[in-house]
């Protein structure tokens, strides 16, 4: 489908984007957490917090990786659409010959069912 | 002291949190201003319990002093000592009006904290926990309805941005941010406009269709809106031949666009993302292959009207050209919108009040047999072989840079149309006017092949549109070789060395033009010259065509007629060679008229019992003038 390197691009922005969502997360849970009644969990808050501020950097190194290694855009260098009229027009020959073929194996059906 | 201990409770006097942000910040009441201080310190003095404490002093030393002095003056004795309090009390009370009334500034000098109860410090403390407690549960609240709410939107835009990732694996997408400020959507947009054309300056105009706006549907999900028949595609078609089309497979895409629109709606949602993409890719497909129809048909209209050779224009309408090519041949061009091909055909060619023939396409003439009834002499090419053959000269000539083109020189055309040569249209035009020549002569030829067993047609790819080619070979089976050099052996002592089992003629046709070789024999070359005005003279037109099997099997330089009769063979294994030599066409046409029903000497074979042959054969041998059978 898509050349590798820009599957794993897309596919590591997007992991970003996830992360970013379970660090919202996270500190909703970790204020929920404060707000306990009978007092914060200390090893829970140690937990989330560990796991955010992980996340944190992670999101960043990510970040900083992508943007070092994005290349320039280079608009429409090389265009393919009139390969891409060639191709259709292949297409259309091809749809041609076989519809013709098929009239062969048809009268070739008839002949020996004839016979 | 006695009964009800009155108790008022003031604030205390620190600064209490009002509100607190979602950033963090605290607020706190503001400062109240000086005269407000002022105000609510002496509203503040409440002088009813001096008031009573004094009375109670009072009464205390009057009850001293009565119990010394008891009699007279007791009543008033105190109510004047009250008085005099009162009067203290009330000119302390003026001092300070009197001080606040002339603005001196008077400041607090400092007010002693009073000392809070214990249980006071514990409330504040748990007054701003809970206070707290809230802040953080708000803010927890807040955290998760942000991330879901994140996570919503990436999901919409994965899936908005996955599609047009996609698309863009194929297709120009381009981004204007203007735009996108204006609308709604993001801006971007599908070019379709090809601007790397060879000849630039021929169709510099991109059409309307070649920007194509991407919108959002109602889902989040990338949508494209096209108004109903905006793709036109070309249509080609001979005049007057109904021709049955490829039904429905070359018509498929075509069909798609329109169906598309209406049902795109209601089947989204049954439809998987992929299947969306790919309907969405084909259609971008139609539009673009609609843009190249269109600016196919923009050159043939310029071309027509250039004066080139082979290119006669008869008739003209709104995306319609009608061109005559040649021996009452005539074609037309025209754009129609997409899936409407056939409707168009039949409208047009009932406009121009040409009787419409039905016939099946000339390919299709195996499968004519069985009707039987359809004419073959006047079989077209397929239309849309035509159409397919147009499409690609036009984008060769155009759009492939040179030096990608491929190297054939007999599609080579130069684009240059006018007096010095055929333009595109030209070429096409004398293309098809020697396909449907070349067909003709094809079937003269298939006639001649057809029932002898012996006679193989081959037909020769020429890479040449306007040249053909065929070899009929004659193959003479082994069997009768040897027989024939069995039972003649003595009289052919020769001709073991000169039999050959194998002849061969050669039709090349250029144009109109029939030429014909023999095998072995370059320098006799019978040319047939078809004068294209000479259709109405039906009966040269015949002759020479029908001349033409005649003469293919009578080519040769040393001819020699040879009937092999073989008695015992009784499967009728007749073969017979007319090798003759050489001689102008008219001694054989003198022959052929000797010859009982000589042009149909194709039934003649198989049908003949032997004897007859033979006795015919030695008739002809006579004739011959005693030359020597070889």
């Amino acid at each position: 489908m898509d050349s590798p390197t820009q599957n794993t691009s897309l596919r590591r922005l997007q992991n970003v984007e996830k992360r970013i969502v379970r660090v919202l997360e996270l500190a909703g849970g970790v204020m929920d957490e404060l707000a306990n009644p009978t007092g914060p969990r200390k090893e829970f808050i140690n937990n989330h917090c560990r796991e955010f501020m992980k996340m944190i950097k992670d999101i960043q190194v990510t970040l900083r990786d992508e943007i070092k290694s994005a290349c320039e855009y280079r608009p429409f260098e090389k265009c393919d659409y009139s390969s891409r009229i060639s191709n259709e027009i292949c297409c259309k020959k091809l749809e041609y010959v076989l519809f013709q073929l098929d009239a062969m194996k048809q009268t070739i059906d008839e002949y020996q069912a004839t016979v | 002291m006695d009964g009800n201990l009155e108790i008022s409770l003031d604030k205390l006097p620190i600064k209490r949190l009002e509100s607190i942000e979602e950033n963090g910040v605290e607020r706190y009441p503001s400062d109240s201003s000086y005269d407000e201080k002022r105000v609510s310190l002496i509203r503040r003095i409440d002088f009813a319990w001096a008031l009573e404490d004094d009375e109670e002093r009072e009464r205390k030393k009057r009850q001293k002093k009565s119990s010394k002095d008891a009699s007279a003056t007791w009543q008033w004795q105190s109510m004047v000592e009250n008085l005099q309090l009162a009067h203290q009390e009330l000119s302390v009370i003026i001092d300070l009006i009197n001080t606040v009334d002339a603005n001196d500034a008077v400041t607090v000098a400092g007010m002693t904290r009073p000392k809070p109860l214990p249980n006071e410090v514990l409330s504040d403390l748990a007054v701003s926990a809970a206070t707290k407690l809230q802040c953080y549960r708000q803010l927890g609240k807040y955290f998760k309805q942000s991330a879901k709410a994140l996570e919503e939107q990436i999901a919409r835009e994965a899936r908005f941005y996955g599609a047009l990732i996609r698309l863009q694996q194929n297709w120009k997408v381009k981004r204007q941010r203007l735009a996108a400020a204006a609308s709604s959507s993001e801006g971007f947009i599908i070019d379709l406009f090809d601007n790397s054309l060879y000849d630039s300056a021929a169709m510099c105009r991109p059409s309307s269709l070649s920007t194509i706006r991407v919108d959002h549907d109602s889902a989040g999900m990338l949508a494209i809106n096209l108004p109903p028949n905006s793709c036109r595609s070309l249509h080609f078609g001979f005049l007057g031949v109904h021709s049955a089309d490829i039904p429905k497979e070359l018509g498929k895409i075509r069909t798609r666009g329109s169906v598309e629109q209406c049902t795109r709606e209601r089947e989204k949602e049954s439809m998987s993302d992929d299947e969306y993409i790919k309907e969405t890719h084909t259609l971008l497909r139609e539009v673009h292959q609609s843009i190249f129809d269109d600016q196919v048909f923009e050159m043939l209209n310029r071309e027509a009207f250039n004066q080139s050779i082979g290119v006669n224009v008869t008739g003209i309408r709104e995306n319609y050209l009608q061109l005559s090519i040649g021996q009452g041949n005539t074609l037309f061009i025209s754009l129609v919108p997409s899936g409407k091909g056939d409707d168009q055909d039949a409208a047009n060619t009932q406009d121009s009040e040409s009787a419409i023939v039905p016939l099946d396409s000339f390919d299709n003439v195996k499968l004519e047999g069985k009707h039987g009834t359809s004419k073959r002499k006047w079989g077209f090419p397929n239309r849309t072989s035509c159409e397919i053959y147009l499409q690609q000269i036009v984008h060769e000539h155009a759009f492939v840079k040179a030096k990608d083109k491929p190297n054939l020189s007999g599609t080579r055309v130069s684009g240059q149309s006018g007096k010095d040569g055929p333009g595109l249209l030209g070429h096409f035009c004398l293309s098809l006017a020697h396909r449907i020549f070349s067909n003709r002569v094809l079937v003269e030829l298939e006639n001649v092949v057809c029932r002898v067993p012996y006679l193989h047609l081959m037909t020769h790819p020429t890479w040449h549109s306007q040249t053909s080619s065929w070899t009929i070979f004659l193959k003479v089976p082994q069997s009768i070789l040897h027989a024939e050099s069995q039972s003649l052996k003595s009289d052919f002592q020769n001709m073991k060395d000169a039999v050959k089992s194998q002849f061969r003629t050669k039709v090349v046709v250029n144009d109109d033009r029939i030429n014909v070789e023999g095998d072995g024999a370059p320098n006799v070359v019978s040319l047939f010259k078809r004068s294209s005005e000479n259709i109405s003279s039906v009966n040269k037109y015949e002759c020479d065509l029908a001349d033409l099997p005649v003469i293919i099997l009578l080519q040769g330089d040393t001819v020699s007629l040879v009937a092999h009769v073989n008695p015992e063979d009784i499967k009728g294994g007749i073969a017979w060679w007319l090798v003759m030599e050489d001689g102008s066409p008219d001694d054989w046409k003198l022959q052929m008229d000797m010859y009982d029903g000589a042009s149909e000497y194709r039934k003649f074979l198989g049908h003949l019992t032997l004897d007859v042959l033979y006795s015919t054969l030695m008739d002809l041998v006579s004739l011959c003038g005693g030359g020597r059978n070889h």
